[in-house]
């Protein structure tokens, strides 16, 4: 169904559906905005070299969520919807971790509802994400290996344990992926409104 | 992360996770097989220090035969690079780093003090706290609104440039008996103020301070008593009217309703009243309308619009005798004085009931000439209020330029009125 949702024009889709995938691609669209606008206000939270055009600091994984690849975009429509959905899946917990970290760095600032915001955020799209991949019957995701909470709340710990640095690194890794997915996540729906790109 | 006080997530974090690399080692890049990827330490991490100290810092690379070594290592300090002079190699693998005279951080968080390669890679960080431990809080100062809740402001010590991060705790207790409370709602009037909205005890005094605390140290306030009665505040009266009174071209009459919270309280309450022309930013303010909801203001222009505003002071609350504080403004009330041909007077005072005379101009020589009259006519019963009626029948008669006879006027009081009073009357 999936493929014939985009391949054949004649088939008209249900106008719920349409309308849900119209909504969900303007939810990923907004989101970006905010991404970008939470991303920007931590880097000027934590000072210089953060946000310096150049500051190039490590960017291995986190807690088992990367970057969207380079070859994400060539993969086939459902499967980049569904790794997506399941980064999308993972930020919150992560984005969580990184309020903790910043309520000790930057205590009483904006930044932390700003957090607090991206998670929930991000929650919600990525259930809206799953209700139109649910709707158009593609195969659902791969569960993550649980508990993910657990998981990024010990990452944080250790970033803690580490020092101030390597906390800012951890908060400045989490935003940068939430801002990838969140983007990323509006460019896939975008194929997939009716009449957006192919 | 303060240097030798590990937080709570410090503390957590000293079994390690289960099942998970260490993010310490994901984040600063450990040596993996064909990465690339290679890390230092830096010593001392996170310390916190006074402006105007010196730090010594060390960043030693990991004992790595591929890495890189203390040859071609540099420093950064929020971003910038640091001269080379003031760093020197220890040993193979430790470049150090002396830095003098240190200013106050640019930022809570720290400044980022970086240890590259010579490629420019991070191979470690450590944030600098550098600050002033916290002065004495002071001029504290509280109002309670409608005997229901306590507001503080304060100021802090050295107007609260610390450079780091400083908590400001209000504290408060019963004066004899108690226990130490803690104020739970910050920042509800300024950055400096606290809020207790309930469990408060009336006719008792409460000690109030502040206590300060960063990294440094910490800092308490002198301490405030105060009784909740003595420092009560109110809402600005409501359903604030403004009216013309008749004719009458140079006056308003402003009338309002006791502010219902405290409304049966308010039996020596004060109240005052500010106004000023619609094109003015300069207020005049009407003191001691004493405890009345009603006043007339005189001497004003004609044809003009005013702004008026009322406050309530609820003094003598429960027997206080302290001076209580003056609420908000009311919201301005506008009313305009009718149209007139003559000038009229540049301005005055409220008239209060009974018609007192004020200090105007025109009110002074009207004294003069009542005065002149009881010497030297036979009417005793002049007073201000027949000139008011006087004045508005003079209003309604201008365009025909009748005489009329006031009621209770004497043909020679009206005589000499003609003869006496300037034409501006």
């Amino acid at each position: 169904m999936f493929e014939d949702f985009q391949a054949d024009s004649s088939i008209s889709p249900l106008p719920l559906l349409e309308a849900k995938i119209h909504q969900t691609h303007s939810l990923a669209r907004l989101l970006t905005k905010y991404a970008e606008q939470l991303f920007q206000e931590y880097v000027q939270l934590q000072g210089d070299p953060f946000g310096r055009p150049g500051f190039s600091p490590p960017r291995p994984p986190v807690a088992g969520l990367s970057a969207p690849g380079a070859g994400h975009a060539g993969l086939p429509l459902p499967e980049r919807l569904r790794l997506d959905a399941g980064a999308l899946a993972a930020l919150p917990p992560l984005l969580d971790a990184v309020r903790r970290l910043q309520a000790e760095l930057n205590p009483r600032t904006a930044l932390l509802r700003r957090l607090e915001e991206a998670a929930r955020r991000a929650r919600a799209l990525g259930a809206a994400l799953e209700a139109v991949l649910a709707a158009l019957g593609a195969e659902p995701r791969e569960p993550r290996p649980e508990p993910a909470a657990a998981a990024a709340a010990a990452a944080a710990a250790a970033a803690a344990a580490a020092g101030a640095f390597p906390a800012k690194l951890l908060g400045l890794r989490v935003c940068g992926l939430y801002r990838d997915w969140v983007s990323r996540t509006e460019a896939d729906l975008g194929q997939l409104v009716p009449g957006g790109p192919a | 992360m303060p240097a030798g006080r590990p937080g709570p997530a410090a503390q957590s974090a000293r079994r390690p996770p289960p099942l998970l690399p260490l993010l310490l080692l994901c984040v600063l890049g450990a040596p993996r097989g064909g990465s690339g990827a290679h890390t230092a330490v830096i010593s001392p991490q996170d310390p916190t220090l006074l402006i105007g100290s010196s730090l010594q810092a060390t960043c030693s690379v990991r004992g790595d035969p591929q890495g890189p070594t203390a040859e071609g290592l540099y420093w950064t300090l929020n971003g910038r690079r640091l001269p080379p002079e003031l760093s020197r190699i220890l040993n193979a693998s430790t470049l150090a780093l002396a830095l003098a005279n240190l200013n106050g951080s640019r930022q809570q968080s720290g400044d980022n003090l970086v240890c590259h390669a010579q490629d420019g890679s991070i191979l470690a960080g450590s944030c600098l706290y550098v600050g002033l431990p916290p002065e004495k809080p002071f001029n504290i100062s509280c109002w309670s609104k409608n005997m229901k809740d306590l507001t503080c402001r304060w100021t802090p010590g050295a107007h609260g440039e610390t450079f780091l991060h400083t908590n400001y705790s209000l504290k408060y207790k019963l004066r004899w008996y108690g226990q130490d409370n803690t104020c739970e709602e910050y920042h509800t009037v300024g950055p400096h103020s606290c809020h207790i909205p309930k469990d408060l005890a009336l006719f008792t005094p409460y000690e109030i301070w502040v206590e300060a605390t960063n990294r440094l140290g910490s800092a308490r306030s002198d301490v405030l008593t105060l009784d909740i009665l003595d420092v009560v505040t109110t809402d600005p009266p409501p359903d604030v009217h403004v009216s013309r009174v008749g004719g009458l071209e140079d006056q308003l009459s402003v009338r309002w309703v006791s502010p219902p919270a405290l409304k049966d309280f308010l039996f020596q309450a004060k109240y005052q009243i500010r106004y000023r022309v619609e094109d003015s930013v300069d207020w005049k303010v009407v003191d001691d309308v004493s405890n009345q909801t009603s006043c007339r203001l005189a001497g004003l222009k004609p044809g003009t619009v005013y702004f008026v505003q009322v406050r309530c002071n609820p003094f003598g609350i429960y027997g206080s005798k302290k001076a209580g504080i003056w609420s908000e403004w009311s919201h301005p009330t506008a009313a305009s004085t009718p149209r007139s041909e003559r000038p009229g007077p540049g301005g005055g005072a409220c008239e209060p009931r009974g018609g007192e005379p004020s200090s105007g101009p025109v009110r002074r020589e009207l004294k003069q000439f009542l005065g002149w009259l009881k010497k030297h006519a036979y009417c005793s019963n002049l007073s201000f209020r027949l000139y008011d009626q006087w004045r508005a029948w003079m209003q309604k008669s201008h365009k025909t330029r009748n005489q009329h006879r006031t009621r209770g006027s004497c043909p020679r009081a009206d005589a000499a009125r003609r003869e006496v009073l300037p034409d501006k009357l």
